[in-house]
C-alpha cells in the first residue's frame, strides 16, 4: 500500500464522516463547523491530485469567507431558530430520503466501478499537457495561462455575476 | 312565338328581393308600386306570350328555352346532365296567364284588405315570392325545377298562412301546412328518383341541351309497367298534398288563419291547383298507368263528395269555401281520370274566377264586419254591401253550375266525360263517379246558397256595437283591419271592389270558351282546342249527344234542387239552433279526422320526443357530461396532493426522477 | 503528473458519496441554513470529480471549471443567504415546512 493509497483512504473516510456530521447535528453551528472540515479534507484531496492552487483557493475562498459568512447568519438566527424537531409533518420523508439515497449511491458506485475507465484519446497532448506546463512554469502559471487563455470570456461573466449578487444582497437586505 | 316566361319569372322575383330587403324603410306607395310591378309586369309578360301564342300557327306552339346548364357530366358511367329552361306551350301559358292575371287582381285588392298592416311590406314581398314560385313550377322544361319551384310554392304558403305569427293558431296552421305538404314533397321526391332511374333525363321533352325527354323516351310498349304506376303514384301523392285531395287535404282549412286575399290565391285560385297542372303535364305517364288514372279519378271524387259534406255544417265562412275548394279540385282529378285533361284545367280557370272571387268578397265582408267570420253573426247585409252583394250572386251561382256562368260550362265538361267514359267502355266504376260528381254538385250548390243566405239575407244578427275592446280584438278570428270609424258597416273602397267586379265579368263570360258540342256545334270548342296540341296523344271520344244532354240535364236539375232547399231553409236568413244530432255533430267537427289524426299520430310523435329528452339526453348529460366532469375533477383532486407546498417533498420528488435514470443505466449495463 | 496508484473511479466514488450525502441532507433537515450547507456540499463533492478528472486527463479545463463553481457558489451563497435573513425577518420562523403557502 503507498503512501497515496493510504492517505486516500484516510481522507475518503474523515470526509464522508464529516459530511454526514454536516446532515445529522442538531445544532446548526456545529453543521457548519462540519462543513468547515470536509472542505479542509477535500482540499487535501485536491493537493493529492495535484491541484495546489486549487487547493489553496478552496480554502481561502470557500473555508475561510463562504463559511464565515454563513457561521454570521447561523448565529445571528440561532437564538430564535432551533432546529429541534418540533412536529415533523412529514416523517416518512427521512426514511424514503434514506432509502433513496443508500439506491443512489449503490447505483452511482456501480456504475463508476465498472464503467470509467479514461479514454487515452482524450488525453491532453504535447503543449496542452498540464504536467508537462506545471513541470516547466510551475502551478499558478499553468493556472493562469489556461484561465486567461481559453477561459477569459466566463471569467469576464462571473465578475458580472458577482456584481449581480451583491446588488441582490444589497436589495435583499435592506428593511422593509 | 315570342317566349317571355323568363321575364314573366324574373319581375315577381325582383319584386321579392326589394321588398325583402329594403320594403321595411320604404313608404306605402312605392311598396305597392314595386309589387304590383311584380306581378303586374309578370302578367302583362304572360299575355304578351299568350297572344303570340295565338298568331302562330297550332303546330309551333311549343317553345323550350334553356337558359343555364346547371350540372353537365359526361361520364360515361354516370351520365348526368341537369339544366333550367323554361317550357311555354298552351298549357303553360294558360297556367300563366292565370296566375299572373288572379294574382295581379288580388294584388291590386290587397292594397286595401291589409292597409294598416304593420306588416304591410313583408305580405307583398311574400305575395310576389309566391308569383315567382307558381310561375316556376309551371314554366319549368324538367322534372327538378318544377321540385324546386313546388318546394317553393310551399314555404311562401307557409310564409302567408303563418303571416300574423304572434297568433299561436296562425303558427300551428302554417306548420300543419308545412309538414303535410312535405309529405307530397317526399312523393314529387321519389318519383323524380325513379324517372331518373329509368330514363336517365328529367326534362319533359328533347331541347338545346339534351337529346331526350321524359315524354318522348316513354314508348306505348310499356304500358301498365309497374315502374310507371310506381311513378304516376307518387307523382299523385305530391298532388294529394298540394292539391288537398284525401288523404292529405287537412291542412287547407287551417290554413285560412291567413289573410283572406292569401286564402284567395293560394288556397284557391293557383297553388292548390298545382297537382291538377302536375297531372296534366306528365299526362303520357297516366296515360300508361291506367290504374293510377283510375286511382286518380277515384280519389278525387270521394273527396269531392266528401269535402262538400263536410261544407254543409261549417260555420265560419272561410272554412266553408275552404271545403268547396277541396271539393272542387275533386273535380278537376276526376276529370283528368276521364282521360279529359283539358276539361280539368278549364274546371281549373273558372274555378280561379269564382273562387278568387268568392274569397275576396268574404273578405270585403269581413272587412265590413271588423273581423268577424261566423255567419251566426250575419246576415243583413245585402243593402249595405251591394257591390260585393252582386259579386257574390254571381259566384255563388257560377260554382253551383248555373248556365250561362263560368262554372257550368266546366262543370258540364266534366261530368259528360264520365258518362261518356262510362258509356263507352271505360269501366262501370265510371257511372259510380258520376253519380258522386251529381251528387257533390247538388250539395255544393246547396250550402253555397245556404252561404250566400246566412251573409246576406234576413236581418242582421252580429254585435251592435262594433267597437270592441282590445282582449276581444285579440280573441277574433282576425284582427282588425278597417281604419274607418268602427261604428257602421261600410262597403269597400275601391281598390277592393273594382277586382270584384273584373272577377264577376270573367265569371260571366269565363265560360264561353268551353264546348258548344250541346247545341250542335260539336266542333266548336275553343278552349280545348287551344290546349289539342298539348295532350296530342290523347283521344277522347266525343260522347254521343244524348249522354251529353243527359249529363248535362241532370245536373242542372240538381243544382237547382239544391238551391231551392238552401232557400227554403235560410231564405230568410239563417236561424242557428244547436243541433245535438250526432250525425250533424259529426259532420260538424269535419269527421274528428284532426282529432284522430292528433291521437294517433301527432300525441305518439311528442311522447316519443320527451321520453328522447328524457333518457337520451338526460342519460348522456347525466353520465356523459357529468361523468367526465367527475372523472376530471377526480384526477385533479388526486393530483392536487402532490402540491403539498413542503418544498422537501418537491426535492424529493427531483430525486425520484434522478434516481430511476440512474438505475436504469446501471441496469442496463 | 501526480502518481496515479488508484483508478479514477475510486475518486469518482467518494465525489458520488459526497453528492448523495449532500442530497439527503436536503431533504431531511428542515433548517434552510443546513439545507443550504448540503447544497454546497454537493457543489463541493461536483469539484472533486472535476478536479480528479481533470488529473486524469492531463488538461487544465478541469480546474477552470472548479474555479467557476466557486465563484459561482459564492454568489449564490451571499443572496441565498441574503433571502434567508429576510424570510426571517418577516416570519421570526425559519422552518422551510413552514413556507407552504404554495400548497394545493
Amino acid at each position: 500500500m503507498t503512501v497515496i493509497q493510504l492517505s486516500f483512504f484516510v481522507l475518503a473516510v474523515a470526509s464522508v464522516a464529516s459530511a454526514l456530521g454536516v446532515i445529522l447535528f442538531k445544532n446548526a453551528v456545529n453543521s457548519a463547523l462540519s462543513l468547515i472540515l470536509t472542505l479542509i479534507f477535500l482540499a487535501l484531496f485536491y493537493l493529492q491530485l495535484g491541484a495546489m492552487f486549487i487547493a489553496i483557493v478552496q480554502i481561502l475562498i470557500y473555508a475561510g469567507a463562504i463559511m464565515v459568512l454563513f457561521l454570521f447568519v447561523v448565529t445571528m438566527l440561532a437564538s430564535e431558530a432551533d432546529d429541534t424537531e418540533l412536529h415533523d409533518r412529514i416523517p416518512w420523508q427521512r426514511w424514503i430520503a434514506a432509502i433513496l439515497g443508500l439506491v443512489l449511491v449503490g447505483a452511482l458506485s456501480y456504475l463508476l466501478f465498472t464503467g470509467t475507465t479514461i479514454d487515452n484519446g482524450a488525453k491532453a497532448t504535447g503543449g496542452n499537457q498540464l504536467s508537462q506546463v506545471v513541470n516547466s512554469q510551475g502551478n499558478i502559471q499553468a493556472f493562469g495561462l489556461a484561465l486567461f487563455y481559453g477561459f477569459a470570456f466566463p471569467f469576464e461573466v462571473t465578475s458580472l455575476l458577482i456584481i449581480v449578487a451583491i446588488l441582490g444582497a444589497m436589495v435583499l437586505g435592506r428593511r422593509a | 312565338m315570342i317566349n317571355l316566361s323568363p321575364l314573366v319569372l324574373l319581375m315577381p322575383l325582383l319584386g321579392f328581393i326589394i321588398l325583402g330587403l329594403v320594403g321595411r324603410a320604404l313608404p306605402r306607395p312605392l311598396i305597392l308600386a314595386v309589387a304590383w310591378g311584380g306581378c303586374g309586369l309578370a302578367f302583362l309578360f304572360a299575355t304578351i306570350s299568350f297572344f303570340s301564342m295565338l298568331g302562330t300557327p297550332v303546330a309551333n306552339r311549343t317553345s323550350d328555352l334553356v337558359l343555364y346548364t346547371w350540372v353537365s357530366s359526361n361520364d360515361p358511367q354516370a351520365p348526368l346532365l341537369i339544366s333550367f329552361g323554361q317550357f311555354l306551350d298552351p298549357l303553360s301559358a294558360t297556367m300563366l296567364m292565370v296566375v299572373t292575371g288572379v294574382g295581379f287582381l288580388i294584388h291590386i285588392y290587397s292594397a286595401g284588405y291589409m292597409e294598416g298592416d304593420p306588416g304591410f311590406w313583408r305580405f307583398f314581398s311574400f305575395m310576389n315570392l309566391f308569383i315567382f314560385a307558381m310561375v316556376l313550377l309551371v314554366s319549368a322544361d324538367n322534372f327538378l325545377f318544377l321540385l324546386v319551384g313546388w318546394a317553393l310554392v310551399g314555404l311562401a304558403s307557409f310564409l302567408l298562412i303563418g303571416f300574423w305569427y304572434t297568433r299561436r293558431s296562425a303558427v300551428a296552421a302554417a306548420q300543419k301546412a308545412l309538414v303535410v305538404n312535405v309529405i307530397g314533397d317526399f312523393g314529387l321526391m321519389i318519383a323524380i328518383f325513379l324517372l331518373f332511374k329509368q330514363f336517365s333525363v328529367l326534362n319533359y321533352f328533347p331541347n338545346g341541351s339534351s337529346g331526350s325527354g321524359v315524354f318522348t323516351a316513354i314508348t306505348s310498349s310499356m304500358k301498365g309497367q309497374p315502374i310507371l304506376t310506381a311513378i304516376a303514384l307518387c307523382l299523385f301523392l305530391a298532388c294529394t298534398a298540394k292539391s288537398a285531395q284525401l288523404p292529405l287535404y287537412m291542412w287547407l282549412p287551417d290554413a285560412m288563419e291567413g289573410p283572406t286575399p292569401v286564402s284567395a290565391l293560394i288556397h284557391a285560385a293557383t297553388m292548390v291547383t298545382a297537382g291538377v297542372y302536375l297531372v296534366a303535364r306528365a299526362y303520357p305517364l297516366f296515360e300508361l298507368a291506367p290504374t293510377a288514372l283510375l286511382i286518380v279519378a277515384v280519389i278525387g271524387s270521394v273527396t269531392a263528395l266528401f269535402a262538400a259534406t263536410i261544407a254543409l255544417c261549417q260555420l265560419d265562412i272561410k272554412r266553408v269555401l275552404a271545403y268547396s275548394t277541396i271539393s272542387q279540385l275533386g273535380y278537376m282529378f276526376m276529370a283528368e281520370g276521364a282521360h279529359n285533361y283539358s276539361a280539368g284545367i278549364f274546371h281549373l280557370t273558372t274555378h280561379a274566377y269564382f273562387k278568387a272571387l268568392l274569397f275576396l268578397g268574404a273578405g270585403a265582408v269581413i272587412h265590413a264586419l271588423d273581423g268577424e267570420q261566423d255567419m251566426r253573426k250575419m246576415g243583413g247585409l245585402s243593402q249595405r254591401l251591394r257591390i260585393t252583394y252582386f259579386t257574390f250572386l254571381i259566384a255563388t251561382l257560377a260554382i253551383s253550375g248555373i248556365p250561362p256562368f263560368a262554372g257550368f260550362w266546366s262543370k258540364d265538361e266534366i261530368l259528360s266525360s264520365l258518362l261518356t267514359q262510362a258509356t263507352n267502355g271505360g269501366g262501370s266504376i265510371f257511372y259510380l263517379l258520376w253519380i258522386m260528381g251529381l251528387l257533390t254538385a247538388g250539395l255544393t250548390a246547396f250550402y253555397m246558397f245556404r252561404l250566400f243566405f246566412g251573409i246576406f239575407n234576413g236581418d242582421y244578427r252580429g254585435n251592435t256595437s262594433t267597437s270592441r275592446t282590445h282582449e276581444e280584438l285579440l280573441d277574433e278570428e282576425e284582427p282588425s283591419h278597417s281604419t274607418g270609424n268602427h261604428h257602421t258597416i261600410h262597403e269597400a273602397p275601391p281598390v277592393m271592389t273594382v277586382p270584384l267586379i273584373i272577377l264577376a265579368v270573367l265569371s260571366v263570360i269565363g265560360g264561353f270558351v268551353g264546348s258548344y258540342g250541346l247545341f250542335g256545334l260539336p266542333n266548336v270548342h275553343p278552349f280545348t282546342s287551344f290546349l289539342d296540341p298539348v295532350f296530342s296523344t290523347v283521344h277522347i271520344s266525343e260522347g254521343s249527344l244524348g249522354v251529353q244532354w243527359l249529363s248535362t240535364g241532370v245536373s242542372i236539375l240538381v243544382a237547382l234542387l239544391g238551391i231551392f232547399v238552401a232557400w227554403r231553409m235560410y231564405g230568410r236568413g239563417f236561424a242557428y239552433k244547436e243541433n245535438s244530432n250526432p250525425i250533424y255533430q259529426l259532420v260538424l267537427h269535419k269527421y274528428y279526422v284532426d282529432e284522430i289524426l292528433n291521437a294517433i299520430i301527432v300525441q305518439p310523435i311528442l311522447w316519443l320526443g320527451r321520453a328522447a329528452t328524457r333518457f337520451l339526453e338526460g342519460d348522456t348529460l347525466d353520465k356523459g357530461s357529468q361523468g367526465v366532469a367527475l372523472a376530471l375533477r377526480g384526477t385533479s383532486a388526486g393530483l392536487r396532493r402532490l402540491q403539498t407546498g413542503y418544498m422537501r417533498n418537491y426535492a424529493l420528488a427531483i430525486l425520484v426522477g434522478v434516481v430511476l435514470i440512474i438505475v436504469y443505466y446501471a441496469v442496463r449495463g | 503528473m501526480p502518481a496515479h496508484d488508484l483508478p479514477l473511479s475510486a475518486y469518482l466514488i467518494v465525489s458520488a458519496t459526497l453528492f448523495t450525502i449532500g442530497v439527503t441532507g436536503v431533504l431531511v433537515r428542515r433548517n434552510p441554513l443546513i439545507i443550504f450547507m448540503s447544497i454546497e456540499l454537493m457543489l463541493n463533492a461536483v469539484n472533486l470529480s472535476f478536479v480528479a478528472i481533470s488529473s486524469f486527463l492531463d488538461s487544465a479545463d478541469g480546474q477552470m471549471f472548479v474555479f467557476l463553481v466557486l465563484t459561482v457558489a459564492a454568489a449564490e451563497v451571499v443572496v441565498g443567504l441574503a433571502i434567508i435573513v429576510s424570510i426571517f425577518r418577516t416570519r421570526r420562523n425559519i422552518d422551510v415546512d413552514e413556507m407552504n403557502v404554495l400548497r394545493g
